[in-house]
């Protein structure tokens, strides 16, 4: 696309889109406000980019000067940015339409965008079903064919889980491909933002638009834009491992079945595929919601009604303007979450708790470096133990919604890319299989992942 | 590892978070669940250990001690909900002149 008109027709064909998924509740701008910008930035795009006239929609924890940014929380109800981040900024250059903010679990803390101030996102197959979390909106509006890429962002697979629940792919890179420059602090040691596609192909030429060094982020690597790889004839020379931990005998039956005919075809493909062990993956899920938390309580102190977001006042003195803007402004989950990240932090049970969960991530790092040591290339896993769950099933418990991130939670705590993409279904929901790839070599994985694509009935129930 | 309800209330005076009475003992019980549920690492013996793990760069890269301009599209009195002459306002410091 470079013609002007295009774009335009491109913009206005979207916002229909999108207002016509309205029911889904994936979107937070408003109708009329949407298909005014759009209608603005197709006027003002380059038609020289790469991407030039398509539409992104973008996770509501990502700034952006069109659009509020309220990370789903009523604590930045109404909050305009001063600046922009560098990832939208890339997009905008490329000639990309920014297609409104989407819901997401508040400050992306939740993993089936149910905690969220705005209400709670539909999964676009089944609204009795959530789409995945935290960056449920934007996986939501792809799947539902709104869009054809989304942002999403990730601190323990918040863009491969709703991937992977909606039947589309969804990419995380390596921890520095992407800046994080204009993404809204959760765990900093573990956010980056990642994309949403209907192919492997649009997720990955986002991706790649996105990518590369960032002078306001020293932890973005000074490295260039990811290169796009060519889709490979087949995959002889792939060593392919396949751990064993990440198949336990409670594992969905369909997700087993999907996962096994995904590793026939990789080897169908000429991919070598290994049976490996990572021994330490049974404690990612604890080590992760002990740092995550840890470092969401210290992101999260800047909230207090002083400087930005709303103020909710009758407060006597500051310490009491800050408790009560806290106390009401944040909801249960983000609540829980600054209270246990308190806790684990706080002095008598600091060593107990995060000392321990920073040796643990250490030693979960430790099992990929061995088994890509021993010349595996890619991991495959399924992206999650079970399809899409009902809306309201886990939310009572806890610690049942953290244990449906178990699988993807590892990639972020040893900062390497990875990525989901559907393998199959089972009565009509989708299910996702996982390439987890080496630091900075998303291009192999990329690699794979349009190789498998290519071959598995990803619409057909297992 | 339990939490009891005095412990919730003292953590949520150090994270500065109002909590509600009515919530406190479903807070105290999932608190006490999620933090039993973590506790499991424990398990691992203390002496297994591995290099330590720090995401991105290897080496923290030094810039130019200079300022660099970063124009925003608006300033702080357009963010903060109450500002005046260049401060921001709040309440006044009644806790801490008592705790000084």
């Amino acid at each position: 696309m470079s013609d002007p008109g295009e774009a335009l027709a491109s913009a206005k064909a979207a916002a229909d889109r999108i207002v016509r998924a309205k029911r889904l509740n994936a979107s937070l701008t408003p109708s009329k406000e949407l298909r005014q910008s759009l209608t603005r930035q197709a006027q003002a795009a380059h038609p020289s980019g790469v991407l030039y006239g398509m539409p992104v929609a973008v996770k509501d924890n990502i700034c952006t000067l069109e659009f509020t940014t309220t990370c789903g929380s009523k604590i930045l109800e109404g909050y305009r940015s001063p600046y922009e981040a560098t990832a939208v900024a890339k997009l905008k250059a490329a000639g990309a339409l920014i297609a409104g903010k989407t819901n997401c679990d508040e400050f992306g803390m939740g993993s089936s965008t149910e905690h969220s101030a705005y209400g709670r996102a539909l999964h676009p197959f089944d609204k009795t079903r959530v789409p995945g979390g935290s960056s449920g909106g934007s996986a939501a509006l792809v799947a539902a064919g709104a869009v054809p890429a989304g942002l999403g962002s990730e601190t323990g697979g918040s863009v491969r889980q709703p991937a992977s629940f909606c039947g589309i792919v969804g990419i995380k890179p390596t921890y520095g491909r992407v800046s994080r420059s204009g993404l809204v602090a959760f765990g900093s040691s573990l956010d980056q933002i990642g994309v949403f596609g209907r192919s492997v192909h649009d997720a990955a030429r986002v991706l790649s638009v996105i990518s590369g060094r960032d002078p306001r982020d020293s932890t973005c690597e000074a490295r260039d834009s990811l290169r796009l790889p060519t889709v490979p004839e087949s995959l002889q020379g792939f060593v392919i491992g396949v751990p064993k931990e990440y198949f336990p005998p409670d594992l969905a039956p369909a997700v087993r079945r999907a996962c096994d005919r995904a590793i026939r075809l990789l080897k169908e493909l000429g991919a070598a595929v290994r049976e490996v062990s990572l021994p330490h993956t049974q404690y990612a899920v604890p080590a992760y919601y002990i740092i995550a938390p840890a470092e969401a309580s210290s992101n999260l102190a800047r909230y207090d009604g002083a400087r930005y977001g709303p103020r909710f006042d009758g407060a006597v003195d500051v310490g009491a303007l800050y408790r009560t803007t806290r106390g009401e402004g944040f909801g249960p989950e983000v609540r829980r979450r600054v209270l246990v990240g308190t806790y684990v932090l706080s002095s008598g049970y600091y060593d107990a708790y995060y000392r321990r969960a920073q040796q643990m991530r250490a030693l979960i790092a430790q099992d990929f470096r061995n088994v890509f040591d021993r010349g595996v290339d890619l991991l495959f896993t399924p992206t999650t133990p079970t399809p899409a769950f009902k809306a309201g099933e886990k939310l009572d418990d806890p610690v049942a919604m953290y244990l449906s991130d178990i699988f993807v939670v590892t990639a972020n705590l040893a900062g390497l890319p990875a990525m989901s993409l559907p393998i199959g279904r089972v009565k009509g929901l989708p299910i996702g299989g996982q390439l987890i790839g080496q630091a900075f070599l998303e291009d192999e994985m990329i690699e794979a992942a349009y190789a498998l694509e290519r071959v598995v009935p990803a619409a057909e129930d297992t | 590892m339990s939490v009891t309800r005095e412990e919730v209330r003292k953590i949520a005076r150090l994270a500065e978070l109002d909590v509600d009475e009515e919530t406190l003992p479903v807070l105290t019980e999932q608190m006490s669940r999620i933090l039993e549920f973590v506790a499991q690492i424990g398990a691992v013996p203390a002496t297994e250990t591995a290099k330590p793990f720090v995401p991105g760069p290897d080496a923290v890269r030094f810039r130019p001690d200079e300022v660099r301009p970063w124009p925003l599209a608006f300033g702080p009195s357009e963010l903060a909900p109450a500002f005046r002459s260049g401060f921001f306002l709040v309440p006044k410091l009644g806790q801490f002149e008592q705790e000084g």
